[in-house]
């Protein structure tokens, strides 16, 4: 499971007295080789809450737990909401420094730790302490931890030594106090919330090994599909008028998409971290590769179902407004981009230009052979006598099967336009030129969803209403309140 | 673009024999003329491929195989060449071999093409 790995990692990189100076990112329950989650690594949220820090620098030499198989999670981005149902503590302690984490650290003797912790506290309110922002990412772990240690052992050392840092923080005494209603309260409401979170992390988790399961049974699908050959009509594992191949490329495509949002990102960060030719070429050269994958895919999709790929089933409805042959125009995609290209030599203007000017009269040429293809269709499957309608068919099917090259060659177009638009470009213009490109499709299929969730004046009745808040709230988060009229 | 439709080439060469080589043939009617595109009347990824040519402002000499009498063999011989399944499309620039559809859109998109064109004597500026 993640969390033994993340806490042999913990144990691995630190001894129990390393000097917290150096661990700004590490959590504290990793770096005492505590099961953490890793959804906590990188948390930096600003809720907090107090209560939970005392028990823990309370618990944290009496008794801490490494082996327990279910630490409590919150699911990643959710601390604060959690967080929120101890309305004992104003929001406004969620914003301290966390000295007192720091010094949490330090000692595993609750006595030691309590002087610490009140030498600490003074240095809480100075925004500039240098330890706040290192115990920031520090303190939802170690809380979450200790709270649930807390809910779990109920020991009465808890009690003794939950009269902590918030009394002293608020009174500047640093005595041991006795438990209030409020503390109890308060240890109640950890507890509570501990529950709650291994609850969910549960379920969390099976919902996983779910997904995981169908995965895998997706995956044995496609394998079977894939050796059964394929053809139209449907064969096993189709689903509704989809056939098999076209299934199987849906499938592909959609990890695809997946892949490019990877390859944008890393051509985003390669940009802005201002790294060297050589390595964005490296950069610059994969999302390349990365298109060249889809062409590949789409050579064998051509052959199992033409159709689907040329009517744009596989794409967005918005993309299928500008489908020519089965994808994206050449020239159009470069029109799109030259405005954007700007500063060119003049060299590399002449080039684009020129690449433009070819492309079109390709995709010219190749429509007008698509054009001569369906008028031959017409002409053979129109009229003739009854008695030579199976000829007829067979006839035409063999002109069907045509289709398949149109596609692989307007394919081929789009794929050297667009290594052609590399070697004219320099390296840090050609990641721009994909970024571009790429966030363009992306926008086109954002497009697509808000489209096709807008809401419409005919699903205003009443058993749709809450069909079209949900819709509302997607689309419009500052109107829902309108939904009801 | 005009079509060659003389069936005997033993007339125009007297000391060839009307069974030579299809592939012989093939090279020969490929570099009589700048741009020489091997085709099929009913095939339309030729008729794209003419159609490119003639959007480029080239004159190309088109073989229509099933018109020839000896078409098959030539077929034949250019799918050997290609080592493709389909025979047509074939473009020679200059007695170079260019390829199919495929190849000869690449070069156009990389820009040699027309550099080749010149070169053969197709195009002029």
């Amino acid at each position: 499971m993640a969390n033994h790995r993340v806490g042999e990692t913990g144990l691995a990189d630190s001894g129990p007295s390393s000097n917290h100076h150096h661990h700004h990112n590490i959590p504290y329950a990793v770096l005492h080789g505590m099961n953490v989650p890793p959804s906590f690594m990188h948390q930096e949220g600003s809720a907090f809450d107090f209560g939970e820090l005392e028990e823990a620098i309370v618990l944290q030499g009496v008794k801490i737990r490494n082996d327990e198989a279910k630490p409590p999670l919150f699911t990643a981005g959710r601390p604060a909401a959690t967080l929120e149902m101890f309305p004992s503590w104003p929001m406004r302690f969620q914003q301290t420094p966390r000295g007192s984490s720091k010094s949490g650290e330090e000692s595993t003797d609750s006595g030691s730790g309590v002087n610490t912790i009140s030498s600490k506290t003074e240095n809480q309110v100075e925004p500039e302490s240098p330890i706040s922002k290192k115990t920031s990412s520090l303190d939802q772990q170690q809380q979450v931890e200790m709270a649930s240690d807390i809910s779990r052992t109920g020991t009465s050392q808890n009690q003794s030594a939950a009269a902590k840092t918030p009394q002293e923080k608020r009174r500047g005494s640093t005595s041991e106090k006795q438990l209030d209603a409020k503390t109890l309260r308060r240890l109640a409401q950890n507890r509570e919330a501990a529950r709650k979170s291994r609850l969910r992390k549960k379920a969390y988790v099976q919902q996983l090994e779910s997904s995981r399961i169908k995965l895998t049974q997706l995956e044995q699908d496609l394998q079977r599909a894939r050796s059964q050959g394929f053809f139209l009509g449907g064969c096993a594992g189709t689903v509704g008028n989809i056939s098999s191949g076209a299934a199987i490329f849906d499938m592909e495509y959609s990890r695809w998409l997946e892949d490019d949002q990877r390859h944008m990102s890393e051509l985003r960060t390669g940009l802005n971290a201002h790294l060297s030719d050589s390595d964005l070429r490296i950069i610059v050269d994969s999302y390349i590769s990365h298109y060249d994958e889809i062409f590949r895919l789409k050579v064998a999709a051509a052959k199992a179902d033409v159709f689907h790929l040329i009517t744009g089933m596989w794409t967005t409805p918005a993309e299928r407004c500008f489908l020519w042959m089965g994808g994206f125009r050449p020239s159009d995609l470069i029109k799109m981009l030259i405005s954007q290209l700007d500063p060119l030599t003049e060299q590399q203007v002449m080039g684009i230009y020129s690449l433009q000017h070819s492309s079109q009269q390709a995709e010219e040429a190749l429509t007008q052979g698509l054009e001569q293809l369906q008028q031959s269709l017409t002409d053979t499957i129109a009229g003739g006598p009854v008695i030579d309608g199976m000829q007829q068919m067979a006839v035409a099917l063999g002109k069907l099967a045509n289709l398949e090259g149109f596609v692989r060659q307007a394919d081929n177009l789009r794929q050297q336009t667009l290594h052609q638009l590399s070697r004219i470009l320099t390296v840090r213009q050609a990641a721009r030129c994909f970024l571009m490109i790429g966030e363009y499709y992306g926008r086109l299929r954002a497009l697509s969803s808000l489209w096709a969730s807008r809401p419409r004046e005919s699903m205003m009745s009443e058993d749709r209403s809450c069909q079209t808040t949900t819709e509302l709230q997607m689309v419009q988060p500052s109107q829902n309140h309108f939904s009801n009229f | 673009m005009h079509y060659q439709g003389d069936y005997y080439w033993g007339y125009y060469m007297p000391t060839r024999s009307i069974g030579s080589d299809p592939m012989e043939r093939v090279v020969k009617l490929a570099s009589e003329k700048a741009v020489v595109i091997f085709s099929l009347s009913s095939c339309c990824m030729c008729h794209a491929v003419k159609r490119l040519f003639c959007g480029m402002g080239v004159n190309p000499t088109v073989y229509e195989l099933d018109q020839d009498p000896r078409g098959k063999d030539l077929e034949t011989a250019l799918m050997r060449l290609l080592g493709n399944s389909q025979p047509v499309p074939v473009v020679f620039i200059g007695g170079k071999l260019i390829g199919a559809m495929d190849r000869v859109m690449a070069s156009h998109i990389n820009g040699t093409l027309v550099p080749l064109l010149k070169e053969a004597g197709a195009l002029w500026l």
